[in-house]
């Protein structure tokens, strides 16, 4: 008999000590039951608890042995194959926004679009792709000014199964050719709403009347489309956060039910612009955790609808739904260059959007290979042999590795190497301030909270209990 | 109620199995073409010389897959061309008794594998084909062997097959993890947490401990189970302790069905001590849901028409009654969702149906 690897941390909640085994199932234990598991002495009823729930086996216990074999495995990420494209149709941008994350180009310059080549390339690529449905995300630049490429690409993804393109845009200037690229029903639009059309304007427009021309096409595209084709993202500079009820309210204006809230990300010219966003302190941590007690109190005042912060709800996917959450930021092992790929402007591949920052800003090239000559290279060897948290040895020790992934490429953006202990990283101070956020909303008994979190993970009505408990 | 077996006359010497064709398209080895047809019956020759079949018209049986009986004077339809629900019976046999079987077993066995895997490979393109019994693992080699045959030859076609999972043993695991087992998924019931109660409703002892170990074996096969729970008054009020076993020990099973009771074979005669009317009861199975989708595990109602289960928990409830057995109540006329609905079993007592159900 005996315990399946487990570990425990001392948070907020009630009870306090929580408990997380290495497949990721958990239970918060009381002081009580702290002494009696140090004194070996828990209850008969308490090891039947921890023997049902997958804490405990028996020697002669095949199926409690398989299914956490089973359990933990499914912790860990598989990269299929290849079916998720971001693509860099022209770098060129008709914005100029204070914290541009991709080292923009003005509107007018030459030689920052694909070449005949480059083109020719991608459609290539596309017709090698084995996987039976697509996704492809068109980022910038501003990849409509190029509405013609972004049709090639539409084009040569007939015979996929499934298709669906994300073009990611910010809505300045929408023609009739970009619009009938938007009429497509596999299409859906992503765009920036910073908040009110004041914060809008002071952090990326500048211009009263581009601030309006974008407000005008947002209210366009959503009445014409209704909200489920749209999304939109805010970039929050923390040092000077809006107030919270002011973003919710610009969101909910045009029926958008989820944002991902993001603080200015170390990129780009935001390094040089956004010194202090190289560490989110606990100024964006307080400010996160006031932003989310928000939504649940005004989702619990209003049951028309339900609003969610996009990766909070990701957290708790990856806890209570191992294998299911597919967010490629948030996943262990990490693998670069294999179920998805950034094809830039000039045909270079990256693994990441933030991998191409990084190049452009002169940090860092972690370019994997070209659209022409192939990827898989000694760099992509490189990055996937540190993918994993598996072996760090403060991820090893850690409640949450089950639930969290691993981010190299942001370690490297932020201190141009990997091998810092993980809990002096931005990557680790930001996890672990999420998941104990989320076991301390999730042991709390607010019925409040329970209702949004049983919203947001989709239950058929609001739970009990979320998680369990030895008093 | 769609008839599966049907009189008939037929020359040959012993059983065969034919597609029954209305057109006049070229006729292949297996075919058996429509020779003449009347208000009652039809008529059609094949390699087995002619077969007359009565109650049905050449409509009805057109490419029918068809085992013909001359012994029996009589025809089965083993593969319905225009439906989803086709299920092969391999034996009557079982080794369990449960206490609401649908199917009572009887004790003699005949084999029909070969005739049945005859039938499979002449199915359409596609077909998801049900295997059912008695207990189709007392031939675990004949069946596996077959499955295998079948999947080789047509890996087009995918299997459903419903196991008391008593007969999975260690051996099975490297069998079970041949690409091929993907298109085979296995049905097996779990009606309560530990020896006592699952035993007692399956009539059989240890089997709580066999299933748990098969299981195992599964598990490590990576096999598709659809884990199966029908609710009567002894295991309803445990269904919530089931559901966290299931989150935690079964989490790999691709979807928990949850059962109504069925009115036909044991159940029938013991209905009063058995059905719980779940309009009245519902929360044991609420709760079941709420901790299964909680956790992830995929869950459905089976039996339970949508008027009758709370709107928050009416996306569970499934159509899933086979055509051929499937009715609604007077009552159900203009209901909007019928489409989506069980409905109820065709020998379903209708003065207990007609006041179940209010159209939505």
């Amino acid at each position: 008999m005996t315990f399946v690897p487990m570990r425990a941390r001392a948070l907020g909640t009630q009870p306090k000590t929580l408990f997380v085994n290495d497949s990721g199932r958990f239970f918060a234990g009381s002081d009580a039951f702290v002494e009696r598991l140090l004194q070996n002495e828990p209850s008969d009823a308490e090891f039947a608890f921890l023997r049902s729930e997958g804490h405990w086996l028996d020697d002669d216990d095949a199926l409690g042995r398989a299914a956490h074999s089973r359990s933990v495995a499914r912790r860990f990420t598989i990269a299929g194959p290849l079916d998720y494209l971001i693509l860099v149709p022209t770098l060129r941008c008709n914005l100029s926004c204070s914290y541009c994350q991709v080292s923009r180009v003005n509107a007018e310059q030459q030689g920052f679009d694909w070449s005949e080549e480059t083109l020719a390339a991608v459609l290539h690529c596309l017709d090698q792709l084995p996987a039976e449905r697509i996704k492809i995300e068109f980022q910038g630049g501003e990849a409509t000014l190029r509405p013609d490429l972004i049709r090639a690409v539409m084009e040569r993804t007939s015979r996929f199964r499934e298709r669906q393109f994300v073009i990611c845009t910010n809505l300045q200037s929408i023609d009739d050719e970009v619009l009938a690229i938007f009429d497509c029903p596999e299409v859906f639009i992503s765009t920036s709403l910073d908040g009110d059309s004041a914060t809008h304007h002071r952090n990326r427009t500048h211009h009263s009347e581009k601030t309006d021309q974008f407000f005008y096409n947002l209210r366009f595209i959503v009445d014409r489309y209704g909200p489920r084709k749209v999304s939109a993202l805010p970039t929050i500079d923390s040092s000077a956060p809006p107030a919270v009820d002011d973003i919710i309210d610009a969101y909910l204006e045009y029926g958008l039910d989820s944002i991902f809230l993001r603080p200015i990300n170390y990129q780009g010219f935001a390094r040089k612009r956004h010194k202090s966003s190289r560490e989110q302190g606990a100024q964006w941590r307080a400010y996160y955790e006031s932003f989310v007690r928000r939504i649940i109190e005004r989702n619990w005042e209003d049951r028309d609808r339900v609003f969610e912060e996009t990766y909070l709800s990701i957290g708790l996917r990856r806890i209570f739904r191992p294998g299911v959450e597919r967010h490629v930021d948030l996943r262990n092992p990490n693998l670069a260059g294999h179920d998805y790929i950034v094809i830039d402007y000039d045909g270079t591949i990256y693994p990441t959007d933030e991998a191409r920052m990084l190049a452009r800003s002169g940090v860092v090239d972690l370019a994997i290979g070209t659209v022409q000559d192939g990827w898989d290279s000694e760099t992509r060897t490189l990055l996937n042999q540190h993918a994993t948290n598996q072996f760090d040895p403060d991820c090893q020790k850690c409640v949450y590795q089950p639930f969290c992934g691993r981010d190299i490429v942001d370690d490297l953006a932020r201190y141009g190497r990997i091998g810092l202990p993980r809990h002096e990283t931005e990557f680790c101070r930001r996890h672990m301030h999420l998941f104990d956020f989320i076991f301390e909303l999730i042991y709390s008994d607010c019925p409040k909270i329970r209702y949004s979190i049983g919203r947001w993970l989709r239950l058929p009505t609001t739970p009990l209990a979320i998680g369990q408990i030895i008093p | 109620m769609i008839p599966l077996v049907l009189p008939a006359e037929s020359e040959a010497l012993k059983p065969f199995v034919t597609r029954l064709r209305a057109d006049t398209g070229e006729r292949k080895q297996s075919d058996s073409i429509l020779l003449d047809m009347d208000a009652t019956g039809a008529t059609y020759a094949g390699e087995e010389g002619l077969i007359a079949v009565d109650g049905a018209t050449a409509t009805d049986l057109n490419g029918d897959i068809v085992l013909v009986r001359p012994e029996a004077g009589r025809i089965e339809r083993l593969l319905r061309a225009g439906s989803d629900h086709n299920t092969l019976l391999v034996t009557e046999r079982c080794d369990q008794l449960c206490v609401m079987c649908s199917q009572p077993p009887k004790k003699t066995h005949v084999d029909r594998f070969d005739l049945l895997e005859e039938a499979c490979l002449l199915a359409n393109e596609g077909t998801l084909i049900g295997i059912s019994g008695g207990e189709p693992t007392l031939y675990k080699e004949r069946l596996l062997t077959m499955v295998e045959r079948v999947l080789v030859a047509r890996p087009d076609l995918s299997f459903h097959i419903l196991s008391n999972g008593q007969h999975f043993d260690r051996d099975d695991v490297a069998r079970l993890r041949q690409p091929l087992y993907a298109k085979v998924s296995w049905g097996i019931p779990l009606y309560a947490v530990g020896a006592a109660l699952h035993d007692e409703i399956v009539g059989k002892a240890g089997a709580f401990m066999q299933l748990e170990e098969s299981f195992a074996h599964l598990i490590m096969a990576g096999a598709r189970v659809e884990l199966r729970t029908v609710i009567t008054q002894p295991n309803m009020g445990e269904l919530p302790t089931l559901a966290c076993y299931v989150t935690s020990r079964l989490n790999f099973v691709e979807v928990w069905s949850i059962m109504q009771l069925e009115h036909i074979g044991f159940a029938k005669g013991r209905w009063s001590e058995l059905y719980v009317d779940h309009r009245r009861h519902f929360e044991p199975v609420a709760e079941a849901l709420n901790h299964a989708a909680l956790h992830g595990v995929r869950a459905q109602l089976f039996n339970f028409p949508r008027c009758t289960v709370p709107a928050a928990y009416r996306a569970f409830a499934v159509a899933s009654i086979s055509d051929w057995k499937r009715k609604y109540a007077a009552a159900c006329t203009g209901c909007t969702e019928q489409k989506s609905c069980s409905g109820f079993f065709e020998w379903h007592p209708d003065e207990h149906a007609e006041t179940c159900v209010e159209p939505l």
